[in-house]
């Protein structure tokens, strides 16, 4: 039987893509992982964000961290149109990046393991594996991402039907910031789960990755602080911190931080994924 | 243009050599065999054609490209050792990606894989899973993926090591039915089924090319091997021997003779060898043209 179309390199990368997201809808162990993840979202937006966001609207709260933290720390916090929407970033900020290293440890370690690749490269070239195995865990997390700021949305209009295209306007700005920080998660991910045999191995690099970097740039910190300085921002998600106190269009401004991280990335585990044994 | 082209081809994992220094140049045609003892590089090869590894020295091309280039891709397919599919999806989901990534429409792809699996007798699993299947037909379905689309060339590792005698000659007959079309290389310990299979035999050991043999050089071979049921071994030499033509009669296993002749002497030597069992009442088991294929490669 001969092809219908010559396959290429971008329409492959697409196909695997979308399968990664198949997988993920069209399987139990998929939906199962889906069900577990909105669960910890449901609750993390019926408690914290929920009554936090009811905090944030009063006063004597207003004084207090101004208070505690300072007039500028995080000022911004309190100009977001929907509090709900505030307490959701700060959450999303952390806990994503959080989800991103656990959600794609398996991009590759399980497969390559068990020589599923092997079925895979006689079809496709690496860069469609590499680029498609990773455009599809980052489809997993925008569906993620996309489906906790629609409970947010639904949150605040539950609580004021005027705030619905404002909480939209902000979640969608959210889920661009977020979706820029996920990339060097994922990139990096997608390495240590070329290396690792299994999806845990992977975590667990990525766990003794993140400590020794941060070990090593603390001893340097102490010798040569201002090398510290630069090499801090190598590790992905070094601008967290500082994303806390922006909102909207003005956190954009740290988005080159995580899109260099990401080319970085991506390279390096493109010619990994090419040089490596399957 | 040689379909497999190997030069001065060595790969080695640490401090040990698991290829050296081989080279080979195949054409295609007939199914071709590789043979050799475990941990003779076999896999090792074959890894090496299908680019899962790279060289650590010389060169490997596979219709003038590179493995693992764009230009071979849907071209060359392979039966892997130990590798298997993935375990939480069903086969005909697994079997339309590797059809779609193959140039096939999503239609064209699930047709496919439905026309594989049915050539290896797996039309009745489509829908299951892999770990829902018995090591046989997880092997009959992985071959089964090495014969999506139009491959011209398929690298099968060990294609019927685990199959019961039924389904290996099933697998026998399909490499038989395709080989008009395609091009085998066959990795086996199962000589019997490589001599019935291939024509050509490369021989590796200890990483090393071997002697290449050709099954049909048996046609022009002065050998006859003959497997008996019941004869009087002493007897059967010595009668064999005395008739014009042969120079030697030797005894290989318990009951199988090979006779070496003069063919410029004798002519009818097969009438002859079946007059003298008629004679002494012995029973042939089989009788075959030149020499088998375990006495070619080891003796």
């Amino acid at each position: 039987m001969e092809p219908h179309t010559t396959p290429s390199m971008v329409k492959n990368t697409l196909i695997l893509a979308k399968f990664e997201l198949k997988k993920l809808l069209f399987n139990p162990r998929g939906l199962i992982s889906l069900f577990a993840f909105a669960l910890v979202w449901l609750l993390i937006l019926l408690y914290p964000v929920r009554s936090a966001s009811s905090f944030l609207l009063t006063e004597e709260f207003k004084l207090l961290i101004s208070a505690a933290f300072g007039e500028s720390s995080i000022n911004e916090l309190f100009k977001w149109e929907v509090a709900e929407m505030a307490i959701f970033w700060i959450a999303a900020l952390y806990l994503f990046p959080l989800f991103s290293i656990f959600v794609s440890a398996d991009q590759f370690s399980s497969d390559k393991h068990r020589g599923t690749f092997r079925f895979l490269t006689l079809r496709t070239g690496r860069d469609s594996i590499f680029f498609g195995r990773f455009t599809g865990h980052m489809l997993i997390q925008s569906l993620l991402l996309i489906l906790t700021i629609l409970a947010t949305v639904i949150l605040a209009i539950s609580r004021d039907m005027s705030l619905l295209l404002p909480a939209l306007t902000s979640g969608a700005l959210v889920f661009i910031n977020v979706f820029i920080i996920l990339l060097p998660y994922t990139a990096m991910m997608a390495i240590l789960s070329l290396y690792a045999n299994t999806a845990r191995q992977a975590t667990i690099y990525a766990i003794l990755f993140w400590a020794i970097s941060a070990i090593i740039i603390a001893i340097i910190n102490s010798q040569l602080p201002s090398l510290a300085e630069l090499l801090q921002w190598v590790l992905p998600g070094a601008q967290l911190s500082m994303m806390i106190n922006t909102q909207g269009l003005g956190s954009l401004a740290y988005a080159p931080i995580p899109l260099i991280q990401a080319a970085v990335l991506l390279f390096l585990g493109r010619n990994y994924m090419k040089r490596s044994s399957l | 243009m040689s379909l497999i082209k190997c030069e001065q081809l060595s790969k080695s994992y640490g401090s040990k050599q698991a290829l050296d220094n081989v080279s080979i140049e195949l054409k295609s045609g007939s199914p071709i065999a590789l043979v050799g003892p475990n941990g003779a590089g076999k896999t090792t090869l074959f890894s090496l054609l299908c680019g899962y590894l790279l060289p650590s020295s010389g060169s490997v091309t596979i219709m003038g490209e590179k493995p693992g280039s764009q230009g071979l891709l849907g071209k060359v397919s392979s039966l892997p050792q130990d590798a298997t599919l993935d375990p939480n999806l069903n086969l005909i989901s697994q079997f339309i990606l590797f059809g779609t990534l193959q140039g096939l429409s999503a239609k064209a792809a699930r047709d496919e894989g439905q026309r594989v699996l049915t050539l290896v007798g797996l039309a009745d699993v489509i829908e299951q899973k892999p770990q829902s299947l018995s090591h046989g037909m997880s092997k009959r379905a992985s071959i089964a993926q090495a014969l999506i689309g139009s491959p011209q060339l398929v690298l099968l590792d060990e294609p019927t090591a685990g199959l019961d005698p039924a389904n290996a000659k099933v697998v026998r007959d399909l490499v038989k039915s395709l080989s008009a079309n395609i091009t085998f290389v066959i990795s086996s310990h199962n000589l019997d089924e490589l001599e019935k299979l291939c024509d050509q035999v490369i021989y590796l050991d200890k990483g090393k090319l071997g002697r290449e043999v050709s099954i049909q050089d048996n046609l022009t071979d002065e050998y006859i091997t003959v497997s008996m049921q019941t004869c009087d071994k002493a007897q059967f030499i010595n009668d064999i021997e005395a008739l014009n033509g042969v120079n030697s009669v030797t005894q290989r296993q318990d009951d199988e003779f090979l006779i070496h002749y003069n063919a410029d002497d004798v002519n009818d030597l097969e009438i002859q060898l079946f007059q003298l069992f008629s004679r002494n009442s012995w029973r042939y088991r089989a009788i075959l043209k030149g020499r088998s294929l375990e006495d070619k490669l080891f003796s």
